[in-house]
């Protein structure tokens, strides 16, 4: 390769990097906008003429004042009856979240275990009806679960309004065996030669897959957790089905902020403080997904592959 | 032919199964029929034996104490109420006492009676395996093995039988959350559990309907008849182009920004990466609802255009209000759509990249192919190759997107005189019919249809692909 | 030799199933010392308060009392879904009475004291409204405690106290603002009571009439109504006219109709008590003012055709006067029933109802409350908007009548039957569907709104629309 050739396509090169550039930006910004609109809305602190305060969508996007009101009231306020409501919903979200993410993430590697290393008569319909199954819109088995939940003593009910988060978590990672596609994906790729020499020294398969499938599964397990831990920050229908309208002290997060927005509170001036409490709620999980983004990757590609 | 034949003899070698057990079998083994666990018991297997006696006792009292929740009972009343007939509306009253005595509630019936036809099918599976435990240890004997221990047993669930012990957490709580629950859902189809039709009739009781309310599709009778007969096919066809465009937006959005980003020689790649999770990692109803306020008739872009002198009026972008274009409406949640969409493409597709053989694009570029060509030669049918699967679940999920139209337009513009309105998806539709209006049949029908075609699709292209059929050959 | 595992997990679910069943066979009982009352979230507090003071007073009670806050609006479906999950006491708009009725979610009053003070206390327009038959026999179902009706609000700022007493003035006003002149806080069934009710000014008269004489039971006469008179079809018709006018009248905006307000998207609005809290959010409480549905004058175009109305008749906007009642849950425990009623009768009591529109806005049901309502201003115990919404909403609901819904079907045929979107489609001069593939093309001409309001009141009447239009109309539907 020539010296001149060399230099003229480092040129073009530079005008096609430039460019890249230059679109990157420009999306980055459209990105940016929206999530850049909550923010400020969170910090906005703007009064009326005679002192009323301004918490509802405003037609400029940049604040004309910014405070930390929002933040301040979100975190005293009393909403719908309850002391503390915006900390308790968190409080409550983060115990359903970890206990669903634990229950979850098990149930997941399990059944991707088994349909990814060991060979048995019900596999292939097990498959087959797990994929089914998962075609039908979630919520209209709401009404029944709510009531086979009812029957188990697991929704709020006036003796033990806090049973019903037991009733949440139980709804929420019930179903999660049956999304073990893409964990599956990631087993299948473990060579089954590791697998088969295991069980020539003489390991059971509970074993390997405690020995052998889990440490090597970080990956994905990491990415399992991430995806049911964060499940629960973002329901805000069947949440508030299986705890109650009237149970707000219970409620998720999700629910309560949902409920600021569109609820029928005596005061309806609350948009900024929806978008402070969105800050908040945002804050932890987009930090765990940034820390955890190499192992996010890893499932999302994983189930892309193998669906 | 062919099939009735294996039906008839696989029956044959069922029942041959049964009988040669009880003949063959010792006297255990044939207790074993009557009473759980007594061949264990027999053999000395107390633990086991006992277990299966506990359950066939707690069935039982289950089945013959009929437990009652909101007055609808389970166990033996529960079979006998699943005919939905000779139901009291109750509401007798005794105003010294303050005594109200309540009917029926029809939908626990129908509930209730699944989980006993439930109970009862668990009840059969626990007879056939306490028998042939016990006829197990009757042959082991003959060959003069002692009968396992409960400790053997033990072990064996962790080494054999170790897909038994993973699966059955998930298997029960699928029967009881997931199975049972959608049972119950496509059983309602054939009901006429439709809270306005009852609210009319000033009953709380429904009955079996038959296939009526299927019929009421297409002949537009009954409450929401019109409704389903005019707008199921707008609705059934904006479902599918918004699945198609939604699919392939974000799609090849996403292969075209992994591209950009991956391009060699970018510096701050992991910045402007970060910038695109942003939209995964912040929970939807956030997202969606920020655009869907900054977009609002007196948000900031309106405003904007307002103050520029673009517009005189605001415009109705998300098709808030009846009246507002359709046309815009559709147009704006594709577009947002791709917002949150498209990274998830971009960081599926940035590992696939990578992976694809540098060596193709060296030869092409010998051969002196652009840079254009090669994206449409090498890259695009090599992660189209690689990810046929999640574009068919991602379409699927797609149909099933509730979250983008439930969020930014409500199913806007509404259609005077309507449920479903101009954006409305079959599932979203479906919510309004079930949640708000509480006509549940109607619902369970749209949600029949909807399971049809979103199944029909993923059978047919999802056993085709490359890697449901390879799927083995990773064993 | 299998499933040991999945034996654990199936007797450990049917032993809940046969323990926790047997625990419910024992009687459909909240099985709790406790008495949940649910009111409207703006009262949960001051109610509370109330209720704590009351277990002071009657140790022997035997029951704590809570209170909890709840969307009246969703209480009615919230209570059909569950029953027995919902609170003892709830409290709800009185139409719902006919439908909570007939699904057994409500339980009647009995108690005579209770009985006569209701009957003493109330106005009598509510004395239809509030009870309901079981088994044949008619029972009070609702105990009222607030009343409401609509009224106006409007920004001070632009437009002049005498403005504000007709709509007409209220364009001006909007003209000189460069703006709408009004809106409405949604257009539902509700909603739209401003300008099917109207009446006349000079001697109160409309020829609507909403199930006039109905029964309340599931299945009885449905009684009379009409909505076709020559009268109603002038007032849509100005309605048509006014909503076409650039200064006119406008439907709510979909970021609500307090953005309105606020941004001067109208200068002032149709709503309730329920939305001073809002409306004083927008405009600032020294901008607020507050008025009675303004009047309008028929325009000689809105009359056009019509024999028994002339251009200059001068209507007033009318409103469904309502109220608010307690309920008993039909589920609650039979041996709460007795201190349910003793409850329901102290926070229906005068007094209560006084301290209730002190504390919360609430506007008392009972007849001659004005008359405290006074005394609070005078002893500046309100401010003058609060005291100005009491008066207004008195005066309005003398402009109205109750909702007369008082069955289940009544409700769900005049609310949930498209009636309201055909009202809607007429205004906006939309097309409107109405039987298989007919449509209603033409909402505008005189024909078209006559067709309308025959598909109105037919669905008020049957709840499904006409197969098809009678050759000449007005008929009866």
């Amino acid at each position: 390769m020539s010296n001149k050739k060399y230099k003229s396509q480092s040129k073009s090169q530079k005008t096609s990097l430039g460019l890249t550039y230059l679109i990157l930006i420009i999306l980055s910004i459209i990105w940016l906008v929206p999530l850049l609109w909550i923010v400020l809305s969170a910090f906005r602190c703007e009064y009326q003429a005679d002192g009323t305060f301004i918490g509802t969508v405003t037609s400029n996007f940049f604040p004309k004042a910014y405070g930390l009101k929002n933040f301040k009231d979100l975190f005293t306020a009393k909403y719908y009856g309850v002391e503390n409501a915006f900390p308790r919903w968190m409080l409550n979200t983060l115990i359903i979240a970890i206990i669903d993410c634990v229950i979850s993430t098990f149930l997941v590697l399990s059944v991707a275990y088994c349909m990814s290393k060991l060979k048995f008569r019900m596999r292939k319909p097990f498959m087959n009806i797990a994929m089914i199954i998962g075609l039908f819109p979630g919520f209209m088995s709401m009404i029944a679960i709510y009531f086979l939940l009812k029957s188990i003593g697991l929704t709020g009910n006036a003796a033990h309004p806090e049973y019903s988060m037991i009733g949440l978590v139980l709804a929420y990672s019930a179903g999660a065996g049956l999304g073990f596609q893409v964990a599956k994906g990631f087993f299948d790729v473990i060579a089954n030669a590791l697998v088969e020499s295991a069980k020539l020294d003489g390991c059971t398969n509970f074993e390997i897959f405690l020995k052998i499938i889990l440490p090597l599964a970080k990956p994905i397990i990491i990415y399992q957790a991430l995806m049911s831990f964060t499940g629960p920050w973002m329901d805000f229908i069947f949440a508030k089905v299986i705890i109650g309208a009237d149970n707000a002290p219970f409620w998720t997060v999700s629910v309560g902020l949902y409920s600021l927005l569109f609820g029928t509170h005596p005061d309806t001036n609350l948009f900024t403080q929806f978008a402070a409490g969105c800050v908040v709620v945002a804050i932890p999980i987009v930090t765990l997904f940034m820390f955890l983004q190499k192992y996010y990757v890893e499932g999302v590609t994983a189930g892309a592959v193998k669906g | 032919m062919d099939n009735k034949i294996n039906i008839t003899s696989s029956m044959n070698n069922l029942l041959s199964r049964f009988t040669r057990r009880f003949k063959d079998g010792s006297i255990g083994t044939k207790l074993s029929h009557f009473i759980f666990g007594a061949g264990n018991i027999y053999h000395k297997q107390y633990i086991k034996g006992l277990l299966f006696l506990l359950l066939q006792i707690g069935i039982i009292l289950f089945m013959v104490l009929c437990p009652e929740i909101n007055n609808t009972p389970y166990g033996y009343k529960a079979l006998l109420n699943l005919s939905l007939k000779n139901l009291s509306e109750g509401g007798a009253f005794d105003p010294t006492t303050g005594v109200f005595t309540h009917g029926s509630d029809c939908k626990l019936i129908i509930l209730f009676g699944f989980v006993t036809i439930a109970v009862i099918i668990i009840y059969f599976i626990l007879w056939d395996k306490n028998i042939s435990s016990s006829f197990k240890a009757d042959n082991d004997l003959k060959v003069g093995k002692k009968p396992s221990s409960f400790k053997q047993d033990l072990s064996e669930l962790f080494d054999s039988k170790f897909h038994v012990t993973m699966l059955t957490p998930t298997c029960i709580a699928a029967l009881v959350f997931t199975i049972l629950p959608t049972i119950f859902m496509i059983a309602l189809a054939f009901t006429t559990y439709n809270d306005q039709d009852m609210n009319e009739m000033g009953t709380n009781l429904f009955y079996w309907n038959g296939l009526n309310n299927f019929r009421a599709v297409f002949t537009g009778e009954g409450s929401l008849g019109i409704e389903i007969k005019n707008r199921f096919m707008p609705v059934l066809g904006w479902t599918f182009i918004w699945a198609i465009f939604a699919t392939l937006t974000c799609y090849f959005g996403g292969i075209i920004l992994a591209l950009l980003i991956n391009k060699k020689g970018l510096k701050g790649q992991k910045i402007f990466r970060t910038i695109f999770i942003l939209t995964i990692a912040i929970p939807q109803f956030i997202s969606l609802l920020a655009v869907r306020n900054l977009l609002g008739e007196y948000g900031p872009i309106n405003g904007l255009l307002m103050n520029l002198g673009l517009t005189n009026s605001p415009i109705g972008f998300l098709g808030l209000r009846p009246g507002d274009s359709e046309r815009l409406a559709k147009l704006m949640v594709i577009i947002i759509n791709m917002w949150v969409g498209i990274p998830y493409t971009m960081l599926m597709t940035s590992g696939i990249l990578m992976n694809i053989p540098q060596d193709l694009y060296e030869a092409a570029r010998v051969d002196g192919a652009s840079t254009i060509k090669m994206f449409f030669k090498i890259t695009l049918p090599y992660v189209i190759f690689v990810t046929t699967p999640y574009l068919i679940s991602s379409f699927v999920g797609n149909i099933n997107s509730f979250n983008s139209i439930f969020l930014l337009t409500g199913g806007g513009p509404a259609y005077t005189g309507y449920q479903a309105g101009g954006t409305d998806l079959l599932v979203t539709w479906l919510y309004k019919v079930t949640i708000d209006q509480g006509s549940y049949n109607t619902g369970a029908v749209i949600g029949i249809f909807t399971f049809i075609i979103t199944a029909s699709i993923t059978l047919l292209t999802y056993r085709r692909s490359k890697a449901y059929n390879q799927e083995d050959t990773f064993q | 030799m299998k499933k040991i595992i999945s034996l654990l997990l199936a007797l450990f679910m049917i032993t809940c199933l046969v323990a926790c069943g047997s625990d419910g066979s024992s009687g459909n009982k909240k099985g709790s010392s406790e008495i949940v009352i649910w009111v409207g979230e703006e009262s949960a507090e001051f109610y509370q308060g109330v209720c704590d003071k009351y277990v002071e007073e009657h140790p022997d009670l035997g029951y704590t009392i809570t209170v909890k806050g709840m969307d009246t609006g969703a209480v009615a479906g919230v209570v059909t879904n569950d029953p027995s999950a919902a609170a003892d006491i709830y409290t709800t708009a009185h139409d719902n009475i006919g439908k909570l009725a007939s699904t057994q979610c409500a339980k009647p009053f009995a108690d005579e004291s209770l009985i006569n003070q209701v009957l003493a206390d109330n106005p009598a327009s509510f004395k239809n409204v509030i009870y309901s038959t079981l088994d044949g026999k008619e029972y009070l179902y609702g105990v009222p405690y607030i009343s409401q009706a609509l009224f106006l609000y409007y920004n001070k700022e632009k437009v002049t106290d005498e403005q504000a007493q007709s709509f007409e003035g209220l364009r001006q006003a909007a003209q000189a603002a460069g703006t709408k002149a009004i809106t409405v806080t949604g257009d539902d069934g509700y909603n739209m009571s401003f300008a099917l009710l109207a009446t006349k000014v000079d001697d109160h008269s409309t020829s609507v009439k909403i199930y006039e004489g109905a029964e309340a039971v599931s299945g009885g006469s449905k009684g009379v109504s009409n909505c076709q008179g020559d009268d109603t079809v002038a007032i849509v018709r100005w309605l048509q006219e006014y909503a076409a006018d650039p200064n006119g009248f406008k439907w709510a905006s979909s970021d609500g109709w307090d953005a309105d307000l606020r941004n001067n998207g109208a200068l002032a609005v149709i709503g309730g008590a329920w939305h001073y809290n809002a409306a004083k959010a927008a405009l600032g409480e020294t901008n607020l003012g507050i008025a009675l549905i303004p009047t309008f004058t028929l325009t000689e175009s809105a009359v056009e055709g019509l024999s028994s109305v002339s251009a200059g008749d001068t209507y007033r906007g009318g409103t469904f006067a309502d109220c608010k009642v307690f309920m008993l849950n039909a589920h609650s425990d039979p041996e709460k029933y007795t201190a349910l009623q003793d409850i329901v009768k102290y926070l229906s009591s005068k007094e209560i109802q006084n301290e209730s529109y002190v504390n919360c806005l609430n506007v008392p049901a009972y007849v001659g409350a004005s008359e405290y309502i006074k005394s609070c201003y005078e002893s500046s115990s309100v401010t003058e908007s609060q005291y100005n919404l009491a008066c207004m909403q008195v005066e309005m609901a003398e402009w109205g009548i109750p909702q007369p819904f008082l069955t289940g079907t009544l409700n769900t045929y005049y609310y949930s039957k498209n009636a309201p979107a055909v009202f809607r489609a007429m205004i906006d001069k939309t097309a409107y569907p109405t039987t298989g593939d007919q449509i209603l093309e033409e909402t505008e001409s005189l024909e078209g709104v006559r067709k309308g309001l025959y598909l109105m009141e037919y669905l008020w009447m049957h709840g499904l629309n006409p197969s098809e239009f009678p050759a000449s109309l007005p008929e009866q539907a």
